[in-house]
């Protein structure tokens, strides 16, 4: 029964994070047309970047983390003007050079924190909230889930409420038609990557006090990302939320049941499931014939 | 018998009918016109007859058989070829190579043998084959240039040769005339009739009324995915239906 | 026609006499490199076949894997001679993916391309849960050499003959492959689907097809591998090896037979003067690779005719 409560709220924490790794590489996808393989490098530069700003300078965790968004935003808008504006309407270019990237930050990674063992964040906010003797949250998981959703509800309100959401939902929609009505096309994708960037930084930035830190660890956040996409249905937002806490909920319970290996190999086939049965995802609009 | 039969035939797209219960039937030996403003369902009745689409009800009969629901190789087999609006080639092989492609059904080999050189008879069949369809279309001064270099009315030759080394009994023809200037279109009508005469039955979709009027015996209408009516040439031409429907159509544009 | 053949088959001659002779008067770890290398030809040249009909597989490395295992475990747990176990692996590997063209080809470009690498990660995962017999994390270790007579395969030198053998016909019949009727179509495949379907193409079929013989050879050089490591595990297949494939592929170029030869050799070699920087080699990889989709689209093989044109130019007028 433990177990059970326990691995609810560890699915609700995940499902968090699984939703911020994916909307911004949904965003990125939607909006320029790219598959950003380097997504999940991304990530670990916001926890690589609170590392070393809160556990190895000193700094407050907070500056650390919005320096950590700062920083992965500034990553992101130097990637789409030097390496996907050139390559438009070149998808697979695009893509090589997303995957250029990745192998680039992880170096960079190594070099600033060296090689041996994986990294660790001291919790900022230490403690636990004891809401039943077999319900248990560590206080920073809590301030975790929270920053996250409030991070999504602050993008769900930008997208749909402000003009410059809108654009960039137009651009996702139909490229040409949005260009023919004046949007700027190449200010719309560095908004994309903008916020796509500075959300996988706070990713990175909240996860760096609860997981372990090492150059390789965007290689689960990009898997994780992409079944979250695919079966959230590409392009789609709101799709890529729910199949995030959806899939949060599979993953958890399976890794608490059986074992992490089944967990991934689950997601992994119930992906290949909805790209073969409904190639548009739970969420996605209907191609038109 | 017919050799092809449209048999009650609808297609619909979520709630909008592209075409609802057409029927008709061409004869062996035709050249069928098939007309109708835009937006009448002829190229979707093009795509389920060549199995790029299926009807959503009714059948398709070809010599007697149901196609109707076959992918569009299966129905290439059986000897139905389709050529597509705006030309489409191979840009980037030579015209010998495009038509050579066409050749498939003849030269289709398997794996062991293209390795161990075995189908060599094969191969030099089809290449004969294809040899033989570009002097026929008048392309034989053209085949090592590279089809994308090819004037327009040679890339609609080709078209039709890569669609004639296939060995078809029933040519479905989209818009050969689109574009073409009135000498060009002469000399297409030429090789459309040359291309009948040698024993293809053929279907002709096209916008170009004086091209059709011209060249077909028989003609099909179709409006708003209905069977319109069906004549001669000078029964259509005087039908109040058809010029209503020619009209209304351009009226509302 | 005939004297250029010659020459070509003069040219083919002298380069396999010279690779014959070569291992002699290199280095233990030279020679170990160059054994890799021949490997890792026929890896690239199968990859090609695939990317003949325009779908960019994720799956090919694991595909090498399946072959791996294949022979590893029929040589080690069931006793097979190597001799069998070899050509069993591209056996293996072959309907492995045959059974994989069925979920697979349901998608084509950017679904595929996701929906490869999702089926093949699974396939890794697989490796890595079932302790029996895959071993884990761990894999497959004292996988035995071949036997033949007396001579000794542990021995780099005899090893390498025999790659270089293998590779060398596994590679005329990939060029015998691209370059025959098959080749063509699915040329016709990949550029115009619905126009090839149109005259009686079965596009699923081609598709299959090349993915089938490309995971055939890839299982075979997968066997050629794990025979001489003497050890397999699941590590030695993730994407980012696949990633290696890409970067070898579209450096070299991948509109002709040997763009990605070129692309495997000259970065390998590369890689292998480089090796004192250990692990900050990725970085100059990532580096290489966006320069070259940035500067040299069409890749390495692109270079020598450029230089060629560009000699020639004052003497030839332009075609046409």
């Amino acid at each position: 029964m433990e177990l059970f409560f326990q691995s609810v709220i560890n699915s609700f924490i995940q499902g968090g994070f699984f939703a911020l790794w994916a909307v911004g590489l949904v965003l990125v996808f939607g909006v320029m047309g790219v598959v950003n393989f380097a997504h999940g490098e991304l990530v670990m530069v916001g926890a690589y970047t609170v590392w070393v700003l809160h556990s190895q300078y000193g700094i407050g965790y907070i500056p650390a983390l919005c320096i950590a968004v700062l920083l992965v935003m500034f990553i992101g808008l130097l990637m789409e003007r030097f390496l996907f504006r050139p390559k438009q309407g070149d998808p697979l270019g695009g893509l090589i050079n997303s995957i250029g990237v990745l192998f680039i930050l992880q170096v960079a990674a190594l070099v600033v924190g060296g090689t041996g063992p994986a990294k660790q964040v001291a919790p900022p906010f230490p403690g636990t909230l004891i809401i039943q003797e077999f319900l248990r949250i560590p206080n920073q998981r809590l301030f975790s889930i929270a920053v996250a959703v409030a991070a999504l509800l602050l993008l769900w309100f930008f997208l749909t409420k402000t003009k410059l959401g809108w654009s960039l939902r137009a651009v996702a929609l139909d490229r040409e038609a949005a260009a023919l009505q004046g949007i700027n096309i190449n200010r719309t994708s560095m908004i994309a990557i903008g916020v796509s960037g500075a959300l996988a930084g706070l990713a990175g930035a909240l996860m760096a006090p609860i997981s372990n830190i090492y150059p390789t660890m965007g290689h689960n956040v990009i898997i994780t990302a992409f079944i979250v996409t695919i079966v959230g249905g590409i392009g789609s937002l709101s799709g890529a939320v729910l199949a995030a806490v959806l899939y949060a909920f599979l993953h958890t319970f399976v890794t608490a049941y059986f074992s992490g290996t089944i967990a991934t190999m689950c997601g992994l086939l119930i992906m290949v499931l909805v790209l073969i049965v409904k190639p548009t995802g739970i969420m996605g609009q209907k191609v038109s014939e | 018998m017919a050799l092809l039969e449209i048999k009650n035939v609808s297609k619909r797209f979520g709630g909008l009918a592209a075409l609802s219960n057409v029927s008709f039937a061409v004869e062996q030996g035709e050249i069928r016109g098939l007309i109708g403003p835009n937006g009448a369902g002829k190229s979707t009745m093009f795509k389920n007859i060549a199995g790029f689409s299926q009807p959503s009800e009714g059948e398709i009969v070809f010599s007697g058989q149901t196609i109707s629901g076959y992918r569009p190789h299966t129905i290439a087999d059986l000897g139905i070829v389709r050529t597509f609006q705006e030309t489409t080639l191979f840009q980037e092989l030579t015209v010998f190579e495009n038509a050579l492609v066409g050749c498939h059904l003849q030269a289709n080999t398997n794996i062991f043998s293209a390795v161990l050189g075995l189908d060599k008879h094969k191969q030099s069949r089809a290449r004969d084959k294809a040899l033989e369809v570009l002097e026929f279309m008048g392309l034989s001064q053209r085949i090592d240039q590279l089809a994308s270099e090819l004037p327009l009315g040679s890339q609609r030759s080709l078209a039709i040769a890569i669609a004639l080394t296939s060995g078809p009994k029933l040519m479905l023809m989209d818009e050969p005339f689109a574009g073409m200037n009135p000498e060009e279109t002469r000399q297409m009508m030429e090789l459309t009739r040359k291309v009948n005469k040698s024993g293809v039955t053929i279907v002709l979709v096209e916008h170009d009324m004086k091209a059709v009027m011209g060249l077909c015996e028989y003609i099909t209408v179709l409006n708003f995915g209905t069977l319109l009516t069906e004549g001669t040439p000078e029964e259509i031409r005087h039908n109040e239906a058809v010029i209503e429907a020619y009209l209304g159509g351009s009226r509302k544009h | 026609m005939s004297k250029v053949q010659l020459s070509q088959i003069a040219g083919i001659v002298a380069m396999l006499v010279g690779l014959m002779v070569l291992p002699n008067y290199l280095k233990y770890h030279h020679q170990d490199f160059l054994i890799f290398l021949t490997i890792n030809i026929l890896v690239v040249v199968s990859y090609r076949l695939m990317t003949l009909t325009g779908e960019w597989s994720l799956i090919h490395i694991v595909m090498m894997g399946v072959g791996a295992y294949t022979s590893a475990l029929l040589s080690k747990n069931l006793g097979f001679p190597v001799w069998i176990s070899m050509p069993m692996a591209g056996v293996g590997a072959g309907l492995i993916a045959a059974l994989l063209c069925f979920p697979l080809f349901r998608m084509t470009q950017f679904y595929f391309l996701i929906g490869s690498f999702a089926v093949g990660e699974a396939i890794r995962l697989a490796w890595i849960f079932f302790v029996k017999p895959f071993g884990g994390s761990s894999g497959v270790s004292s996988i035995p050499p071949p036997e033949l007579f007396a001579i000794d395969f542990m021995d780099p030198i005899p090893y390498f003959y025999l790659v270089l053998a293998v590779v060398t016909v596994c590679l005329v019949i990939l060029y015998r492959i691209e370059n025959s009727r098959i080749g063509l179509t699915l040329h016709a495949v990949h550029w115009k689907s619905s126009l090839s379907e149109s005259v009686g193409v079965n596009t699923w079929k081609y598709r299959s097809l090349a993915f089938i013989v490309a995971s055939v050879f890839v299982g075979i050089a997968g066997a050629l591998k794990v025979h001489y490591l003497g050890n397999v595990t699941p590590h030695q297949f993730g994407v980012g090896t696949m990633v290696f494939v890409l970067i070898w592929v579209i450096v070299g170029g991948y509109n002709t037979f040997f763009g990605p030869v070129l692309g495997a050799i000259v970065l390998s070699i590369l890689d292998e003067s480089l090796r004192d920087l250990e692990e900050y080699r990725p970085a100059i990889y990532g580096a290489l690779l966006i320069a070259a989709i940035m500067f040299m689209p069409k890749g390495l093989e692109s270079v020598p005719p450029s230089i060629r044109a560009w000699f020639k130019a004052p003497a030839t007028p332009p075609p046409g």
